[in-house]
Parts: structure tokens; sequence; C-alpha cells
């Protein structure tokens, strides 16, 4: 195993103030939207704090954004325009988290600090870190003064459009807080990738075959 | 007593000569004297009226004066001569409003009049020779608007104003709500109970917020809130230390909904014409579109849903001008005797959650609104529905509450989403222990089976 130095320190301050200001995000979302069935705290103190929150959220992008604008890793967040290369090795992922991982096969993505992300993050969080989340910001800013931002909102079919695409999101999010600390989970000890979220440091194994490829070239 | 005898006196004036009127004169000149200032100011004003208006008051002065009317009303034709001769109108004379009165024939040939209505209506074109600005002032309210569409009740210009006693604009008398009491009963009773009505000499009348000739339904536009504005111009300022989203607030809801207590709301969507229109869509007169296209989208009657808003509002956009025609929601009381019945501020809501909750009762009663012919709303139910189905992104898009209104299908997603990120890694982390004794066998075989290959 050898030690990488995956995860710079903007990185990981960024990852861990978002992860918090997502979850307080979720929470006053969630007690603003069902005021029926939560009771936490009053409606005008969620839509105070997920306000406040937002911003802080929106600050903090920006961290990640500078931070990859002018760093030469961001070669982990350029897409893949070759389409068959880029559906292989996301096939060949699914293949590893649907099988190959219970039979004790290696992921297939050899992780290095200028790619650190499998074909499968890759895509999930350009997706996320360049469409959802901005998109999720513009919607928010709008319904945060609605009166002030009139003009745009009946440009685009009104608030409910803007909120349903903002609460749209909000249940992917919700899906994605549950599924992003599993796969966390999937490193070759459950506590690999989160350490390395904190030292920065991923343990990266050597070019050695996995213990399923090594029995099948013995056996051969 | 005595001002009525000098008036018949000077009223003789032409028919009696020089010489009389001299008489006359030393004869009201001796009983001033002797009955004091009272009567001088007295006779001071009623010696005003000319001499042709007290040929008309010989007869039109006496109290008991009536004529029935083909209606088989009796109206009375009494004109108190002191009243008319202190009245803004004296200056004009009998003859400036009724000067299709052939002085001659007048009394000998009994005129036909149908009803005390249609004389009045027919008058009001005499009042429009000298006011004119208001006139057009009043052709543009909702009262002129119901007169048109052939209303008994709406009032006329006499109606409020008695011609032979109308004092001048700026003689501030009092009584300013008595003619608005007449018809808005209920609405006065409530008023004169609430904050602005029971505040002694500040006490507002009708007219400080509702204007006198251009009065518009109070249920259209924003013109009552402008009022409120005109006088609490701190509401913004106020509002915004505690309620967020403070514009959108006071956009959307009607002062009284929160500002008078124990209130029974409703959502109005309001159909406008196009996206930035400030007004209201307004309905060609004549032409009962609404209510044709309204009944056709809802053939039962049970109310409009969120499919038939939809395509209501398809239809309106296909008749109608390029603008697309839009919906607009308001959250407002349901009766105007509510929007009358304002509190002290201390009492005025506060609780977010009365609107801001799934089932809140303000939003239990929808209905669909377009401005009607005679400039009230015209109104059709919507269905309980109508702000929660999928298809409110399309036909309520302009509306939306959070919480309340909320779209139920991304709550089934939402309880998706929740089941799949719970399921999936559970579901993997079950298989992934379930193989853990076979992928630690096969690990171990490996490793085994590598020793002799790292040794050579």
């Amino acid at each position: 195993m050898a030690k990488l130095y995956i995860n710079p320190l903007p990185v990981r301050l960024w990852h861990w103030a978002n992860a918090v200001l997502f979850i307080v995000l979720v929470v006053t979302g969630v007690q603003i939207r069902y005021l029926d069935l939560f009771d936490f705290m009053s409606f005008r103190n969620a839509v105070v704090v997920h306000n406040w929150v937002a911003f802080a959220l929106i600050g903090n992008f920006f961290v990640w954004l500078l931070f990859y604008l002018f760093s030469d890793k961001n070669k982990a967040y350029h897409p893949e325009f070759n389409l068959l290369k880029l559906a292989r090795a996301c096939f060949a992922q699914m293949q590893y988290y649907g099988w190959g991982i219970f039979k004790g096969e290696h992921s297939p993505h050899h992780m290095d600090p200028y790619n650190k992300f499998n074909p499968l993050q890759r895509m999930l969080y350009q997706i996320l870190m360049l469409f959802l989340l901005p998109l999720q910001f513009v919607t928010g800013i709008l319904m945060w003064d609605i009166k002030r931002f009139s003009g745009f909102v009946d440009m685009v079919g009104g608030v409910r459009v803007v909120d349903t695409i903002h609460v749209l999101i909000f249940i992917f999010f919700v899906f994605y807080l549950l599924i992003h600390p599993y796969l966390a989970t999937l490193g070759h000890t459950p506590t690999a990738h989160i350490r390395a979220m904190i030292t920065g440091y991923e343990d990266v194994e050597e070019e050695a075959p996995s213990a399923v490829q090594a029995t099948q070239a013995t056996t051969a | 007593m005595t001002r009525f005898r000098i008036s018949q006196a000077a009223a003789d004036l032409p028919r009696r000569g020089r010489a009389q009127a001299v008489l006359g004169a030393a004869l009201a000149l001796a009983l001033t004297l002797f009955l004091g200032a009272p009567a001088a100011a007295a006779v001071s004003k009623d010696t005003a009226l000319s001499s042709e208006d007290k040929v008309c008051l010989d007869c039109h002065a006496k109290p008991g004066l009536r004529k029935t009317l083909a209606s088989g009303e009796s109206m009375p034709l009494y004109i108190a001569p002191n009243g008319f001769a202190e009245s803004v109108h004296s200056a004009s004379g009998c003859e400036g409003c009724h000067s299709d009165i052939d002085v001659k024939a007048h009394s000998k040939e009994p005129s036909v009049v149908k009803s005390r209505r249609e004389h009045s209506q027919g008058l009001m074109e005499t009042c429009r020779d000298c006011h004119k600005k208001t006139m057009k002032q009043y052709e543009d309210s909702v009262h002129s608007a119901q007169v048109q569409a052939g209303s008994a009740k709406a009032p006329l210009c006499s109606d409020c104003h008695d011609p032979h006693a109308t004092r001048s604009a700026k003689d501030k008398t009092g009584g300013d709500n008595v003619a608005c009491q007449q018809c808005h009963k209920g609405v006065s009773q409530a008023f004169a109970a609430s904050i602005h009505g029971a505040s002694g000499d500040e006490a507002l009348a009708c007219k400080d917020c509702h204007r006198t000739h251009n009065i518009k339904a109070a249920a259209m536009g924003d013109h009552l809130k402008d009022q409120c504005v005109s006088c609490h111009r701190e509401v913004a300022t106020s509002h915004a230390q505690w309620l967020p989203n403070t514009a959108r607030h006071l956009e959307a809801i009607s002062c009284p909904a929160c500002h008078s207590p124990g209130t029974t709301r409703r959502v109005n969507l309001r159909i406008y014409e196009g996206t930035a229109a400030a007004q209201q869509a307004a309905e060609k007169v004549g032409v009962p579109q609404f209510v044709k296209l309204a009944s056709s989208v809802d053939p039962t009657g049970s109310g409009i849903d969120g499919r038939a808003l939809w395509s209501l509002l398809q239809d309106f956009s296909r008749d109608g001008s390029d603008a697309r025609t839009i919906v607009r929601g308001r959250l407002e009381v349901q009766t105007g005797i509510e929007s009358h019945s304002l509190a002290a501020k201390g009492k005025a809501l506060k609780d977010c959650a009365t609107c801001h909750k799934q089932g809140a009762a303000s939003f239990q009663k929808v209905t669909v609104s377009m401005a009607g012919p005679d400039g009230r709303p015209l109104r059709h139910g919507a269905t309980d529905g109508i702000l929660n189905s999928v298809e409110s992104i399309g036909s309520v898009g302009g509306f939306y509450t959070i919480g309340s209104s909320r779209i139920k299908l991304l709550d089934v997603m939402l309880v998706m989403a929740l089941a799949a990120g719970i399921l999936v890694p559970g579901g993997h982390l079950v298989v992934k222990l379930m193989s853990a004794r076979k992928r630690k066998a096969a690990i171990a075989e490996a490793a085994k089976s590598n020793e002799p290959t790292d040794r050579s």
C-alpha cells in the first residue's frame, strides 16, 4: 500500500463544511416544507437559518471553485468525450460495485491525485458541482426574495416552477446524502476513504493482482 | 316663518314694481333690526336667490308638494328654500339644472315621469355640464358600471348628493358615511366597531379609503392596499423586521387577511393578461367569456381543478391577444364585513403556521376570478386539490405557498428517494456481509497461492 496525497487541505475544508451545511439545509428545509409533520423549530427560525446557511454554502462553493480553477488537479473534473470509452469504464465500475466487490475483486479504477474519481464519480460530480448545485443556488436565491427577482421568476414560469426545481434537487440530495456515506465505506477498509478526507492521504494499492485475479492466474 | 314671508315678498318683485320692492326692503330692514343678527344672516342668504328662483319657490317651498309618478311612487317636489339658498347650486339658479322646464306650460300640462330613479338618471346629464371631471371619475367607477348594467340600487348623483342642498366640497360637515350605509349596512357596522371606525375624531370615513366618485370594486387590483400604505408608510420596514420575503407577502396577501382577527380566508386565483401586466385581465363587456369557459371546463359544477384551469388559460390565450393569460394568487378575506373588521396592531396574525402548514384552513377555499363587465370580480369555485396537483405547475405557476400548497407527487418522490437511499446501501451491505466468508477464503487462498511466486 502506498500513501498518496489525494485531497488537499482546501478540498477537505470545503468538503466537511459542505457536509455540515448540507445537513443543516436538509433539516431546516424539511421543517419548512413539512411543518405539519415536524416541530423541531419554528417555521420562521427554520427559514432564517435556511437562508443564512444557504448563503454560507454558496460562499463555500467558491472555495471549491477557486481551488479547482487555479489547480492543475481540476483534471479530476474534466469530462470524457470518448463516449464509448466512458460507457465501458462506467460499466466496469458498475460491474465492480454490483458483483466484483462481493468476490473480493479490486476496483477497476486506479486512483491518483490527478484522477481521483472513478468514472461514475467523475460523471456524478460533474453534474452535481457544475449543474445541480448552482441550479439549487439560483432557485434558492430567487425564492429568498421573490419580489426582487419577480421578472426572472415570471420568465421561467412562476414561483411554483422555481420551487419545484428546488425541491426535485433537494430530493436528489436526500438520496445522495444516504448513498454517499455508504459508498465512502467501500474502500479497502470501511474507514479508508473517510480518513483520506480528514488526513488527505489515501492508501493506494500498488500494482499487485487482486485476490480473485491472483487465484485466476494461479489456476490458469 | 319670518324668512319665508320675506322671500315670498321678494319673489313678487317683478310684478309689484320698484315701489313695493323698496317697501319690502324697508320691511326687511325693520325686521332685521327687530329680530337681530341671525335673521339678518338668513335674509342675506335668502335674498341671494334670483327673482326667477323665487317664483319657482312660490310653489316648491310648500312642504307637502308631491307628484305621483307613472311607477306609482310619490315624489316630493318640496325644495327647502334655506337649504337651496345656502347650497353652491343656488348660484346657478333653478334654471341652471331645469332648463327643460317651460315656465308657462309648467304645472298646467302635467309632465309624465316614469320613476324617481329614471328622473334622477336623466338629470345626471345636467350634472355633467359643470362637473365634467367628476362625472368622468364616476363613469369609471363600479357604481356607474352597475348602473349601466341595469342595477336598480347602484347610486346616482342624487343618491349621495341632495342637489338642492349641496354644500361646497370644502365645507366638511360630517356624516360622510351616511350615503354608503344605505347599501353597505353590514360593512358599515363592522367598520364602526373596527380600529379605524371607533377612534373618535380620528375615525376614517368611507371615502378616505374608497375615494368618492371613482370607487373601484374592493376585491380588484391593489388600490385599497395602496390606501393602507398611504397612511401606514412604515409597512415594508416594520414587517421586514420579522417577516421573511416581506415584499412577496405584502404583494400576495390582503391586509385584512392578517389584521382582521378570526377572519375566514380564501385563495383567489386572479386571471391576468400577460406576465408583466399590472392590471387584471379585464373581460370584454357583454362577452361572458369567463362564465362560458368556466362552465365548459367544469360541467358538473364541482369546481375547477388544475387541468381544467390550465385548459381555461389555453382557451383564453387562444381567444385573446398575443399576451399569454396567466394566474396570480392572492390570499384574501372572504367577505367585505371581514375586510372592514380591522383590529389594533397587537392583535394581528403573526403565526406562520396559519398559512404554511399543510391543510391550513386559509387554503381550503380556492376561487378562480376575473374582472367582470361591471368591474367586479367574476368568481368560479376551484377544487381542493388545485394547489397540490402536479398540473398546478402549469396552471398556478404564479402562486405557491410553502407547505400548504406543496405538490403531493413531490412528497411521493421524496419517500421513494428515502426508501432507495436506505434500501440500496442496506441491500448492498447485507450481500457484502453474506459474502464475507467466501471472500476471505478466496483472499486467503490467493495469498497462499501467491507465496511461491513471491519467493521466486
